[in-house]
């Protein structure tokens, strides 16, 4: 059986049909981009630069665009919970196709996706002094992918488990946004207070958005080896595609 | 040669309120012939077309598949994506069926001439009325050409003629292909064009066969009686030496001689002398297993 058929043929619907609903492109730009106008035009006044080198409106773009992946992720794995009830994964989960070649076609379209959202959100750092280099925004790139494999992944699993968009939504954002609002995305993790930054080291996101940071030459976590950064990014979104992978491997009991 | 094999089979849905049995000790052999499953809502003939199809675990019991090419499903409501047209629903479930693109392409053009929708490839599936896209699926259904093709439901919400069409064009399409079709339906009508019926109740097989003998087992005529005096007419359907089943005020009588429908004793509503029907099998079985009112 051709996996790598099947997962590119279930990709090539997920793009279709985000080219076919724009809203849902829309939607997941739009919230990081309030969320970004309140706090950098808010607090960058009150709080001061801390130890960054940009002003706080330009050190939170990074995180702005994690965000933004992340909501373009939320989108494209709670879809597997309908899909999965009224739409087309019912037939692909009855194919002789491996489940791996739909959590591949899943994750790789949704990871595009949201990584071209997050790049346009990134575009906006040169007009906020930030000088950006291609190999810079090649390797940011590849961390903002790296985001979206990972919480699609985290995310179709628990799609399947949970069974309820309701459900879903809580969950993920119990999750997701404390995860969030503790990777370095507002405030820079080298200032933090203790208990904040243990909470920040021990998050992957932190590691992940310190990738990023670094490939756009911007401050990230500091005294840590070089890349140790990049094989945590790596690691964490691997784990979540096999944990994806095995949760959905497994037949429905009855419910 | 059996297509799939099914022994035992028991599923049991979990529930704080206490478990319930959704198939129990279900057995059937089906071979290279149309099978509808009927049966009155909750009988359990979507659980068993999961459990079929693999997309729900049973408790217990087992399950011997013997065809190539996998598996069709037609599902209660289609699995095409509403975004996509036909032709890319049909590409897209190619791939996932392994099929070279040729054989996909080849498969799809002869699919939707069959179905008559052959001019509709490049239509986003949104834009299509219920019974095209009923169509639509089926010939994703079909399309690696399956030795098993399970169908949930599939004429639910489509109107008479849209049912009848999809009917007509799922035969003429079988005529040509060596497979196994699985149906369920509430519908005796649908049911009665198949080669075999299995009548599911609470889980259950209450009956399997032709539909030409289940419908022999009632006898030349059925006698339907609408009476306030139920139990008057089923003591003088034993008096004259045949079974009778009543639900309500309505009571069926099995074997009965045409002589019988002007004899009823008290004052009935109504006295029906017919020849009997799939829907009389589904009736009296129904009757039989959930009330108990054979007398």
């Amino acid at each position: 059986m051709n996996g790598i058929g099947a997962a590119i043929a279930l990709g090539k619907r997920e793009l279709i049909r985000q080219v076919r609903q724009p809203s849902r492109i829309l939607a997941s730009l739009l919230t990081p981009l309030l969320v970004w106008g309140f706090f950098a035009g808010g607090f960058s006044s009150a709080i001061g630069q801390g130890n960054t080198d940009q002003n706080l409106t330009a050190y939170m773009i990074p995180g702005v665009a994690s965000l933004t992946v992340m909501f373009a992720s939320i989108f494209a794995s709670i879809s597997l919970i309908q899909d999965r009830h009224d739409g087309v994964l019912r037939a692909a989960l009855i194919s002789p196709a491996p489940r791996w070649s739909i959590v591949m076609g899943k994750v790789g379209a949704g990871a595009l996706v949201a990584m071209l959202q997050g790049l346009v959100i990134l575009a906006a750092l040169p007009f906020l002094g930030v000088e950006l280099s291609v190999v810079g925004v090649i390797g940011a790139c590849i961390g903002l992918a790296l985001i979206s494999v990972a919480l699609i992944g985290l995310g179709l699993g628990l799609a399947w488990i949970v069974d309820s968009s309701q459900g879903f939504h809580g969950i993920m954002n119990a999750v997701l946004m404390p995860m969030w609002l503790t990777s370095g995305a507002v405030f820079p993790v080298n200032d933090a207070a203790g208990w904040l930054r243990i909470l920040a080291m021990i998050n992957p996101l932190t590691w992940m958005h310190s990738s990023i940071r670094g490939s756009l030459g911007m401050p990230g976590i500091e005294g840590t080896p070089n890349g140790l950064d990049w094989v945590i990014s790596l690691a964490f979104a691997g784990a979540c595609v096999v944990l994806a992978t095995v949760v959905m491997g497994r037949a429905s009991p009855p419910k | 040669m059996r297509v799939i094999e099914v022994d035992q089979l028991r599923v049991v849905y979990p529930n704080k309120d206490g478990d319930r049995v959704a198939l129990d000790g279900v057995s059937l052999g089906i071979g290279s012939e149309s099978v509808a499953l009927l049966g009155p809502n909750g009988a359990g003939k979507s659980t068993l077309m999961g459990v079929l199809a693999g997309t729900l675990t049973h408790e217990s019991g087992t399950i011997r598949r013997n065809y190539e090419n996998g598996l069709g499903v037609v599902f209660q409501t289609p699995a095409v994506d509403d975004l996509l047209t036909i032709g890319e629903n049909l590409s897209l479930a190619g791939a996932l069926h392994g099929m070279t693109k040729d054989a996909c392409g080849e498969s799809t053009q002869r699919l939707l001439t069959a179905l008559e929708i052959a001019d509709r490839v490049d239509q986003q599936v949104r834009h299509l009325s219920g019974g095209l896209k009923r169509r639509a699926d089926l010939a994703r259904a079909l399309l690696p050409g399956p030795g098993l093709l399970l169908l949930d439901e599939p004429t639910s919400g489509l109107d008479v003629e849209a049912r009848a069409s999809l009917w007509s064009a799922l035969n003429s399409i079988r005529k040509d292909a060596e497979m196994a079709v699985v149906f369920a339906t509430h519908l005796t009508e649908e049911a009665s064009k198949a080669d075999r019926v299995v009548l599911l109740a609470e889980g259950k097989v209450v009956v399997d066969g032709p539909p030409r003998e289940l419908i022999e087992t009632l006898g030349p005529h059925v006698l339907r009686v609408r009476t306030k005096e139920v139990e008057a007419i089923e003591a003088w359907s034993k008096e004259i030496g045949c079974v009778s089943v009543s639900r309500g005020d309505d009571v069926l009588i099995s074997h009965a001689k045409p002589e019988y429908a002007g004899r009823c004793p008290g004052d009935p509503e109504s006295v029906t002398l017919a020849s009997p029907t799939l829907e009389d099998v589904y009736l009296w079985h129904a009757r039989l297993n959930s009330l108990g009112g054979a007398s």
